[in-house]
């Protein structure tokens, strides 16, 4: 009797096991009312984004007799991962939100749908160029740009007044960046009480500073390299003046309180001109105590040679073998079309793809959000992308620790520059 | 009727005559009890092949390929081996990385903690509350002690350098200099050896006191002592350390990941460690082939590793029994 009883937990164990391997293919594909259920990945999931993500859904959802779109929150770390995994079983979501910078990689890879066969050639109309480019492969589309952004110099204008700079006349040019800085710094003995301005701080970085000193032109163009060039060495040694001029010692210790302290630095008073994207306004705004400030493009390497800015966003894509990609580019069209652009825009104060809705927002919104927000649809202009070529996948990791080692004095920048390049020359040999 | 050997015997055979089995079935019923037996562990079984040794070999063949999880499994022989040691830069760095590590923490660590082992045996008043005291940081959870040691090495405001600076030290900038990132990083695991200091004080309390007395009849001193009686005694525990201490060090991932911008491995590479940089492969440029290929690597350096310490072991570990098994 006692051996029947073991047998049959046993068994139930062992079914169990097996139940618990079998539970996603339950997936409803339709709802009660006979709708196409299109699953949407997003990693919207904070306070702010998800209602406003949650609304545009549900507007759509209202406006559709045939297609129901279910919202999944996917954390930023998992999203990615989780899409490959999914495509590899073929099981995947209908809509997800990508990276603007890796569309093509995806597609080389066969990770998600050509969407040529469902739109028209005026589609693409709607949107910036630049950010159309990105979302070719072999000249077909894989995706639709969703938001983007670019980067501006904050500007400190009660600090210009200080040391007698005039607050509407913000540097053009790298020379005029440095004379202002300069004059912008605060000294306490050795010790430094505010920085005029530190190119390597902010939403920047060294490879953004070299491609504008090289007309904007980046570590890799149209597939040929352009890493070690008489430019980027001297926007690199350019950097490492800036350094040597501070001091290491004033560079590490601001650098490592950006970390641990709630308050920007910029906004603190710390930073005197300081370069961010777009979005970067709303600390200004919510925690920087009616701060006086401006901002402009980004200066350039000389008069006339491009105020280059670079930027970033998301995209909407449908991942290969996707069960209703007709009724997933319903919704992506939804989503990337005006209305939607223009609420996500007004909410969050991000940069949309679409020309039209980005230039409604420019229209509506007041004051200093007004003035902030047309500074950044204008700079959409000379702001560049670059999204990482299919030959070099992993190229800015052999660029950047020769950059470091140029930064920390350990080589100079021509040595640096060509070893970069032929660490990135092998990357391709593969 | 038969007569039985055993009360178990007959309480089996009136078993079987309940269920109207005789006793010339009683293979059967071994091979049921086996059945049983294994539909029991089954949860495990099946945990164990689906989700451990399947991956491990569906890993091992992907290293001979080019396996990106879409679109392509191409047999590319060793190719992934050999890009490794001949087109990889970062491959080198990151084993030197690791290996550096490795042969620091490790010694650093089982030092450190028989140190503190030894000295928290002593029979002193408060005892306890010092054993607690310093086994505290081994029940901290990971990320949240990297955040509270970056915060402690932060060059100028951090209490490292602070405290340093009573005494005239211009501290490192940690973190943020390459030369100083791996030492940061083993200081930060000198802090919390309460794991290992807790084995070894177990074993030393092991220690038999008669042992001490006969060496003190000897007019042994304290050294001695602890050279001659302690530490062969407790060998068994300072070998299993070690031995797990150096496959946990080269498997260093976490703190790199969490401690460097973006986890990208630090500046100018300094804390890429292998598995960061395999990870990166993997998940970051999804070169499935390539990443597995680095496991499997890693997987024969630290067997090897491993089986030379154990060979080494039996020269050193002394184990009470005597058969030094």
């Amino acid at each position: 009797m006692k051996k029947g009883l073991l047998f049959i937990i046993s068994a139930f164990l062992f079914i169990g096991i097996l139940a618990g391997c079998s539970g996603e293919s339950a997936q409803a594909e339709k709802t009660k009312d006979g709708k196409v259920v299109v699953d949407f990945w997003s990693f919207w999931g904070s306070e702010t984004r998800r209602p406003i993500i949650e609304k545009i859904i549900d507007d759509f959802n209202k406006s559709q007799d045939e297609v129901f779109v279910k919202h999944t929150y996917l954390p930023w770390g998992d999203i990615w991962t989780k899409n490959l995994a999914s495509v590899a079983a073929g099981n995947p979501a209908d809509v997800i939100i990508n990276d603007i910078n890796t569309v093509a990689q995806r597609a080389d890879n066969g990770q998600s749908e050509d969407l040529g066969k469902y739109i028209d050639d005026s589609f693409k109309e709607q949107f910036y160029p630049h950010l159309w480019e990105t979302v070719l492969y072999e000249d077909k589309p894989y995706a639709v740009p969703f938001n983007t952004d670019t980067r501006l110099l904050f500007y400190n204008k009660d600090a210009f007044k200080e040391a007698g700079l005039d607050p509407e006349k913000p540097p053009a040019t790298w020379d005029e960046l440095e004379e202002y800085a300069e004059k912008l710094d605060l000294k306490d003995g050795d010790r430094y009480e505010r920085v005029g301005f530190y190119p390597l701080w902010g939403s920047t970085g060294a490879a953004s500073w070299m491609t504008s000193a090289d007309g904007g032109k980046g570590f890799i163009q149209n597939g040929e390299l352009y890493i070690n060039t008489p430019k980027k060495q001297e926007a690199l040694q350019w950097l490492l003046g800036w350094k040597e001029r501070l001091g290491e010692k004033t560079v590490q210790s601001f650098e490592a309180e950006f970390g641990s302290e709630q308050s920007n630095p910029f906004i603190a008073g710390k930073v005197a001109m300081w370069i961010d994207i777009g979005t970067f306004y709303t600390q200004i705004r919510d925690y920087g105590d009616d701060m006086n400030f401006g901002v402009a493009p980004i200066p350039a390497y000389e008069e006339g040679s491009g105020n280059w800015s670079d930027g970033g966003g998301f995209v909407a894509e449908i991942p290969k073998g996707a069960k209703h990609p007709e009724e997933a580019m319903k919704f992506i069209e939804y989503l990337t079309g005006p209305e939607a652009q223009k609420y996500w825009a007004m909410k969050n104060y991000d940069n949309v793809a679409n020309i039209e809705a980005a230039e409604a927002v420019v229209k509506e919104l007041k004051g200093a959000d007004q003035y902030v927000y047309e500074a950044t649809v204008k700079n959409l202009d000379q702001t560049q992308m670059f999204p990482v070529p299919i030959e070099y996948p992993d190229y800015q990791n052999r660029i950047n620790p020769h950059i470091d080692n140029v930064l920390l004095g350990k080589t100079k920048p021509e040595k640096a520059l060509e070893k970069a390049e032929i660490d990135v020359e092998k990357l391709k040999k593969n | 009727m038969k007569s039985y050997e055993t009360p178990i015997e007959r309480r089996r055979a009136a078993l079987a005559n309940k269920q109207g089995m005789t006793s010339n079935r009683r293979i059967s019923r071994k091979t049921r009890d086996n059945i049983i037996g294994y539909l029991f562990i089954s949860p495990w079984i099946i945990g164990f092949l689906g989700l451990t040794l399947g991956p491990l070999l569906f890993s091992l063949f992907a290293s001979f390929t080019d396996y990106n999880i879409t679109s392509k499994m191409n047999f590319i022989g060793f190719d992934n081996f050999k890009r490794m040691f001949t087109i990889d830069d970062l491959f080198k760095t990151s084993l030197w990385n690791t290996l550096f590590y490795v042969i620091f923490s490790v010694p650093l660590t089982t030092a450190g903690a028989i140190f503190l082992s030894v000295l928290l045996n002593q029979k002193v008043k408060g005892m306890k509350f010092f054993r607690t005291l310093y086994y505290l940081p081994a029940i901290l959870s990971g990320v949240a002690v990297y955040f509270l040691w970056m915060q402690l090495l932060s060059p100028s405001t951090g209490l490292v350098n602070t405290f340093l600076a009573w005494f005239g030290i211009e501290g490192p900038a940690w973190l943020f200099d390459p030369e100083w990132t791996k030492p940061a990083l083993l200081l930060m695991k000198m802090w919390s050896v309460g794991g290992g200091m807790l084995l070894y004080l177990a074993s030393l309390q092991g220690v038999s006191n008669s042992l001490y007395e006969a060496a003190d009849l000897d007019g042994a001193d304290v050294i001695q002592k602890f050279f001659h009686i302690t530490l062969p005694m407790i060998s068994p525990i300072i070998f299993f350390d070690v031995l797990t201490s150096t496959i946990g060090s080269f498997q260093i991932f976490q703190e790199a990941y969490v401690m460097t911008e973006n986890g990208s491995g630090g500046p100018g590479n300094s804390l890429l460690f292998y598995n960061l940089h395999m990870w990166n492969n993997a998940f970051e440029v999804f070169d499935m082939g390539y990443a597995s290929a680095m496991a499997w690597l890693l997987f024969i350096v630290v067997m090897i590793l491993t089986i030379i310490n154990m060979k080494i072991g039996k020269k050193w570990v002394y184990y009470e029994g005597g058969d030094n098994k």
